[in-house]
């Protein structure tokens, strides 16, 4: 099927190699070693045999949830015209570009990439994909820890969960401390005061809980003491929200699963990481930089290099070699299709939506937990456990949300959320409580 | 010479330099549309909120899909042509696999979802580990890091925290081949290891003399690839595991290269304790221009409870997810590359069992006929029988043309092939590595050896400007300078330094 030989072929080729058999050519293996009994795996599936077999197992997934969670995957409209051409064989099939002169296709939309981004959040480099948005965390904790060689870590305790453990994996805690700030009213405490140890202010815009605050004034009295300020962004609400850029940060990183990819139960997705260029020779990951050929044409070609695994070995910047090529390719392209109205629209409108939600919530008796200064996403009180809330609500076709608490839920609205589920969700919400 | 994606049917276009999306852009223009707000509008101020709209480019959706269609078309790939790239493992990506990776019931799941709602989901997640595992003879898998690098570093974690909870806290010397993938000193330094180099002997394996020296009571572990970088197989591995856990240091297996080797052999019968498996290269998943990969790390019974978590548990008839007890913590922002491990799980179905005991030595079949055929052309860094790829050299060249192995590179690309990897593994002068995959045809391995002929011939007769190579593509060779001191990494800094300098 996927092996071209047939025994013509075999012929030819046990000639040349002067052997009879494949076995023969694992002479020089020990014995002891060479697999004997075969291997405790299923016969082959035809293609037919396995469109069946991968549907029966996907029906067991619960599809076609209405969805309300959030917590930086979103269900945003994703249009065909972006799925179809990020999965162009050329784009999907072709390995890493560092053969520039065959691969401008891929360095260009990397490229344009790394501009929308640095565009979009008023940056002035980005590079070209990291694994996810906890990850990206992560790497930029450590740019900020090159930079200072300080060890303490100011994090805002109002992240993602799964982002926190993220990054306690990667930070080593017998050499760097990690600071985790709580939030004051769901928001950042202003009054904070950093110190001369600190290497990083790290604070995510909006704050898990979907509570957003103007972060100037802290970005800079983390400045004033020499620390690396980094935001974590919601990048599909950028056509609303202020710009890190605007306020000052120095690093930005994002979960980019809701500009380009499908939810795709998490993953692959990809990481945005953008910075100032006086950051550049830190930065993880590749970066794309435009020049000119050997006859004046423009150019694109993989560069900073030396920052890279491959050449710099130990003493690279990171570890990342593989990274999320193909999602950045499709940010890139869903970035172009949606524009500065699209853009807009799908989070005004995701805004808008929220705030229906939660007076809709409201009129039926139910506390939203941070109204006022929540936007898209809001936690709201439950009447009985929110596992058994989630189950409920999941017989009856809504995702509704994310287990905050035993007591709340944390609730995520996109410009694909129609009135109608709306309505819907908070009937059944409210009888799912009350019942 | 007829074959599928050879010099005969260069796939590339050449012509004038496509501009960027922004150079496209015209106010008012869009390609996206969205319904009108369907609930009632309310006034929203808020201090995190702008006035401006974002600066995004404004096109219609034909410009957006030509433009994008064209730069596809100025990119070469495994669907357009041979890949002969040592250490990647650029074999036929299969369109089923795409097709099932998009089913809806897959492809639209928020990562938060109830596992009561996922069982499909979870149960592909337990198939996939039991193959995997068998491959490779280990025990349990997780699914969580993303890429090879992530699974390295995972692997290395684990081996960190198994020491510290066996209060073996001295164990800080990580042993890593002079020949290894530069993710694997990356990696250890990162968790924290000093890196301690092992050189390589002249038949190019591990230089076991050399091991024994450096290994003692503060030895964590050896990571290792085999076959080797070099392409071979490391006769001595039940030597080398011995004298590592000897000192009670763990094995670490770098499973960039273990296409050479599912069917024939496991590496956890060699003595591995870890594994990292890069479903990207042996399981098919396509590679996507540098990413997304997956890189699950696979363990002996003993180490399951260091996984980073959550990992799938089967219980009766239900799936659910176990964090566990000694976990190195999570890798990934949710399950790590779900999809991915989802397209390598309908690759091994495809092959099933036989396809899966004969991939390997399919894999080596082809990298033995194509060196067998380079060799007359270009001398081999070993005489040693090959696995799944083989080291070329062009030092001769070199020293009588000044031809490096990047110009016969270059020159390979004029003739429709990618080039092979250059300069890899450090250890080999002019190197140039070759890896097949089991997926080419006899004809194709016989034009890209053909091709290596020419150039030779080529690039050695009087007159050749080495530089001018490749000729027919959409452009020269890059100047590499101007961005590494410029910067020019966004699209205002070109035009910024041509009307500065």
């Amino acid at each position: 099927m996927f092996v071209p030989h047939s025994n013509l072929d075999l012929n030819v080729i046990f000639d040349e190699l002067n052997i009879s058999s494949l076995s023969d050519l694992f002479n020089h293996i020990p014995d002891e070693l060479l697999i004997k009994d075969g291997l405790d795996v299923d016969e082959s599936l035809s293609e037919l045999e396995a469109t069946k077999y991968f549907e029966d197992i996907g029906n067991k997934n619960v599809s076609n949830l209405v969805c309300f969670a959030g917590g930086g995957h979103y269900d945003v409209y994703l249009p065909p015209t972006v799925k179809s051409l990020t999965m162009r064989p050329e784009f999907m099939t072709s390995y890493t570009p560092y053969q520039a002169e065959i691969s401008q296709g891929i360095l260009q939309v990397l490229f344009e990439f790394q501009s929308l981004v640095c565009d979009l959040t008023e940056m002035e480099l980005a590079n070209a994909s990291l694994y996810d948005g906890a990850t990206s965390v992560a790497e930029a904790i450590s740019v900020a820890i090159n930079k200072t060689k300080r060890d303490n870590i100011v994090i805002s305790n109002g992240f993602n969960p799964n982002t926190k453990e993220v990054v306690n994996t990667l930070i080593d805690n017998a050499k760097f401390n990690l600071n985790y700030v709580p939030l004051s009213e769901y928001i950042f405490p202003e009054d904070y005061e950093f110190e001369e140890s600190d290497a990083a202010f790290v604070v995510s815009f909006p704050h898990y809980e979907g509570s957003a605050q103007d972060l100037t004034n802290l970005v800079q009295k983390a400045q004033e003491k020499g620390v690396i300020t980094i935001c974590y962004v919601d990048p599909s609400m950028l056509g609303v929200l202020k710009t890190p850029g605007s306020m000052g940060f120095d690093i930005v990183v994002a979960e980019g699963q809701s500009i380009g990819t499908p939810l795709s139960f998490g993953g692959p997705t990809v990481g945005w990481f953008a910075t100032k260029k006086d950051l550049a020779r830190l930065v993880p990951g590749r970066i794309i930089g435009e020049t000119i050929d050997n006859n004046h044409k423009k150019t694109y070609v993989m560069t900073l290099r030396a920052r890279e695994q491959d050449i710099r070995r130990e003493k690279a910047s990171s570890n990342i070699c593989t990274n999320q090529t193909l999602n950045a390719i499709g940010s890139a392209i869903h970035l172009s299709w949606m524009g500065p109205e699209g853009i807009y629209q799908v989070g005004y409108q995701a805004i808008q939506k929220a705030s229906y939600m939660k007076a809709q919530l409201k009129e039926k008796g139910f506390n939203i937990i941070n109204d006022e200064s929540s936007l898209r996403e809001f936690l709201v009180e439950t009447k009985k456990p929110t596992d058994e809330i989630l189950t409920e609500m999941g017989n009856r076709g809504f995702l509704a949300g994310i287990k905050y608490s035993d007591t709340q839920i944390l609730i995520a609205l996109t410009e694909k959320r129609t009135k109608n589920e709306i309505d819907n969700y908070v009937e059944s919400f409210s009888e799912v409580n009350n019942g | 010479m007829v074959s599928g994606g050879n010099a005969s049917s260069l796939p590339l276009v050449g012509g004038s330099s496509e501009p960027t999306i922004r150079e496209l852009s015209r106010p008012g223009r869009r390609a996206s549309k969205y319904p009108k707000l369907d609930v009632p509008e309310v006034d929203i101020n808020h201090p995190a909120i702008k006035n401006e709209k974002a600066p995004l480019p404004e096109v219609s959706e034909h410009d957006l899909v030509m433009h994008y269609s064209r730069l596809a078309h100025r990119n070469f790939a495994v669907d357009l042509g041979f890949y002969p790239l040592g250490s990647c493992t650029m074999k036929y990506n299969p369109r089923f696999a795409d097709y099932v990776a998009s089913l809806n019931t897959y492809a639209n799941t928020h990562p938060s979802t109830p596992a009561e709602f996922t069982q499909g989901s979870l149960e592909i997640i337990n198939i996939l580990e039991h193959y995997l595992t068998e491959i490779t003879g280990m025990d349990y898998a997780s699914f969580q890091p993303p890429a090879g690098a992530s699974g390295e570093l995972t692997g290395l974690l684990i081996i960190k925290k198994y020491l510290e909870t066996k209060k073996l806290i001295n164990k800080k010397d990580i042993i890593v081949p002079d020949s290894a993938h530069g993710t694997n000193p990356a990696s250890a330094r990162m968790a924290g290891f000093n890196v301690v180099e092992v050189s390589t002997d002249e038949r190019g394996m591990v230089n076991i003399d050399d091991l024994r020296s450096l290994v003692n009571e503060n030895t964590a572990g050896l990571m290792l690839t085999n076959p080797n970088t070099g392409g071979l197989f490391e006769e001595e591995i039940l030597t080398l595991s011995k004298i590592i856990h000897d000192v009670g240091g763990l094995l670490y297996y770098d499973g960039a290269n273990l296409n050479a080797i599912v069917g024939v052999c496991r590496p956890g019968d060699m003595g591995f304790d870890i594994v990292h498996s890069n479903l990207h290269k042996t399981f098919a998943t396509p590679h996507g221009g540098g990413g997304p990969g997956s890189g699950p790390v696979a363990v002996k019974d003993y180490l399951k409870e260091y996984l980073p978590g959550p990992i799938v548990e089967k219980s009766d008839e239900s799936y659910s997810w176990y964090t566990p007890k000694h976990s190195i913590g999570r890798m990934h922002g949710y399950h790590g590359n779900f999809l991915v491990a989802l397209r390598a799980l309908v690759y091994m179905k495809l092959l099933g069992k036989e396809g899966l005991e004969t991939l390997g030595s399919y894999a080596v079949l082809n990298a033995r006929y194509l060196s067998s055929k380079v060799s007359k052309y270009l001398p081999l860094a070993y005489d040693e029988p090959c696995m799944h790829e083989f080291v070329a050299t062009v030092k001769n060249l070199k020293k009588s043309h000044k031809i490096k192995a990047y110009d016969v590179g270059k020159a390979l690309l004029d003739k429709g092939f990618h080039s092979p990897t250059i300069y890899f593994p450090l250890i080999v002068d002019e190197a140039l590595m070759f890896e097949p995959t089991e997926t080419q045809t006899v004809e194709t391995l016989d034009d890209l050896a053909e091709s290596i002929k020419l150039i030779v011939e080529e690039l050695t007769a009087p007159g050749v400007n080495l530089s001018d190579y490749p000729k027919n593509l959409p452009v020269g060779r890059p100047n590499e300078l101007i961005p590494a001191k410029h910067l020019t990494v966004h699209w205002g800094d070109f035009e910024l330094l041509e009307l500065t300098e």
